[in-house]
């Protein structure tokens, strides 16, 4: 998880217009010991709420997939503080300049180059939702493999419904040819997808880890290779 | 339409309690869905068509046997119990939560009211499993919820701000409403920043369409695809569990300062009570 955080930080640090000091203000209102919620800004009381207020607000201590604990996952690396924008709007053009320019540099590409895998396998995974789930019903990742989630925003092989929060993806290989511009666009974008869409709502599926080397390719197959019935 | 028939006999009309209410829920949200074009509200024709026998209703029915009760060691009935308009004063009382309660110095909502009566008036533990119980449709606090959300159905949202400590609970949430965090990076808006999106099968509300918003914060739900009656805390510990965030606490003050926006984002549109959702 904190791989992630390296590159960010120097890219999006000078920035970060929108950040708030890291330490909360934390009054005391003098009777019984209880902090003053309304002495603070609400950036820091939110902070404040999840990380403290009566041990923290979620179950803070549980271990997660990744390594480390819940307070670990919920800490926000640079994009995510720079892409936490009230009214979901977007931050300044220099933010998302420097966004771009740290997500190209958080890609990591296969040795010998970006490969196709086994469009069966990446079928699946396209389609399977497990993954990185904790709380109350942990997804324990040595029973299943991780999925993409790829079918919750968008559309493939039209046998299976598909979300269209994102764009929709049948017929992708078939109507885009598997040149090797198409194929690094399309990693990239499983990759760090704000590369080219600052602040975009999709997962970064390789920075993050949430996806290995394998699986990228294998769910690539799917939408690439001509066999696939996303290419019917 | 066949609707219409079935509107003759709604069960919250055998509700004498909820006498006050002129519209059934079935009939609040048809008026929602007159008023807008929306994917959302229209997306299942058969929990429309099944809403005058929603399964909720007779939850809340079993929560008015409940609220009315002598209950607890100390044998007082939830009648004791102030819901923000004076002690066993229901009507209204629940589109004005979360609110500022001068008892305990708290912003609370539905929820952690109830545990509040439970415990500080009924004098149940903290531990008992009245109190500690908080999901399915067969545990006291979804019945005592629906029950007293019912008493809301058809009013506006209009959860005070007037207090310093609402008003900040509120701005809070709409912070952690924005923040993104965790493996995907979602925040709320991941899902409920766009109109007639739709995740698999699932059409989503928009939190910035106060009609869409109204049913989506309208619990408690019966949840066609849980057999269950929900609420809303439990609406929020599953959307933190898709996001790939910690699971949180129930009555946590976070939770709280979550459902305070939500609700803020819904002030004055009609709340759909119960609700049925898929």
């Amino acid at each position: 998880m904190f791989k992630k955080k390296t590159p960010m930080a120097a890219g999006i640090a000078a920035f970060a217009t929108i950040l708030f000091a890291g330490g909360c203000a934390v009054a005391d209102t003098g009777k019984s010991g209880q902090v003053d919620y309304t002495a603070m800004t609400p950036h820091e009381l939110a902070e404040y709420l999840i990380f403290e207020a009566n041990g923290g607000g979620f179950n803070l201590s549980q271990e997660m997939q990744e390594g480390g604990t819940a307070r670990e996952r919920m800490q926000q690396d640079e994009l995510q503080k720079a892409c936490s924008i009230i009214d979901d709007g977007k931050p300044d053009a220099e933010t998302m300049a420097a966004i771009r320019t740290a997500a190209q540099e958080s890609i990591v590409y296969p040795e010998g180059g970006i490969q196709l895998g086994d469009w069966k396998r990446g079928r699946e995974l396209a389609w399977s939702g497990f993954g990185y789930r904790v709380g109350h019903n942990y997804d324990d990742h040595s029973v299943r493999d991780v999925g993409g989630t790829c079918y919750n925003c968008h559309q493939f092989a039209t046998d299976r419904t598909g979300g269209n929060v994102g764009p929709v993806l049948t017929g992708y290989g078939k109507t885009r040819g598997t040149s090797d511009a198409i194929l690094k666009y399309a990693y990239d974008m499983i990759y760090n997808p704000h590369v080219y869409f600052p602040c975009t709502h999709m997962p970064r599926f390789g920075s993050s880890g949430f996806l290995d080397e394998q699986s990228i390719a294998d769910i690539m197959a799917y939408m690439f290779d001509p066999e696939s019935p996303v290419n019917e | 339409m066949f609707r219409k028939a079935l509107l003759a006999l709604p069960v919250a009309l055998a509700l004498g309690a909820t006498a006050h209410a002129e519209k059934a829920p079935e009939e609040v949200l048809q008026g929602l869905i007159d008023s807008i074009d929306s994917r959302y509200l229209t997306q299942s024709e058969m929990n429309l068509m099944m809403m005058p026998d929603n399964p909720a209703l007779w939850v809340g029915m079993d929560g008015e046997d409940l609220f009315h009760t002598a209950r607890g060691p100390n044998n007082v009935s939830m009648e004791a119990c102030d819901f923000g308009k004076g002690p066993g004063v229901l009507e209204g009382a629940y589109v004005e939560m979360p609110r500022y309660f001068e008892d305990t110095g708290k912003v609370m909502d539905l929820e952690t009211r109830i545990v509040h009566c439970m415990t500080d008036v009924q004098g149940f533990a903290s531990d008992d499993p009245a109190v500690r119980q908080r999901h399915g449709s067969g545990s006291d606090h979804m019945k005592l919820q629906t029950y007293i959300a019912m008493q809301s159905n058809g009013m506006e949202w209009n959860n005070p701000l007037d207090h310093p400590l609402e008003k900040a609970m509120r701005d809070a949430g709409e912070v952690l409403f924005a923040r993104r965090a965790g493996m995907s990076d979602f925040n709320c808006f991941a899902c409920h920043g766009q109109s007639g999106k739709q995740v698999r099968a699932s059409v989503l509300p928009n939190a910035k369409i106060g009609e869409d918003w109204t049913k989506a914060i309208s619990w408690p739900a019966h949840r066609v695809g849980h057999d269950n009656v929900r609420s809303s805390q439990h609406r929020v510990r599953g959307c933190y569990y898709q996001m790939r965030q910690p699971g949180m606490l129930a009555g946590s003050d976070a939770s709280i300062a979550l459902i305070s926006y939500w609700t803020d984002l819904a002030r004055g549109q009609p709340a759909i009570l119960p609700d049925m959702k898929r």
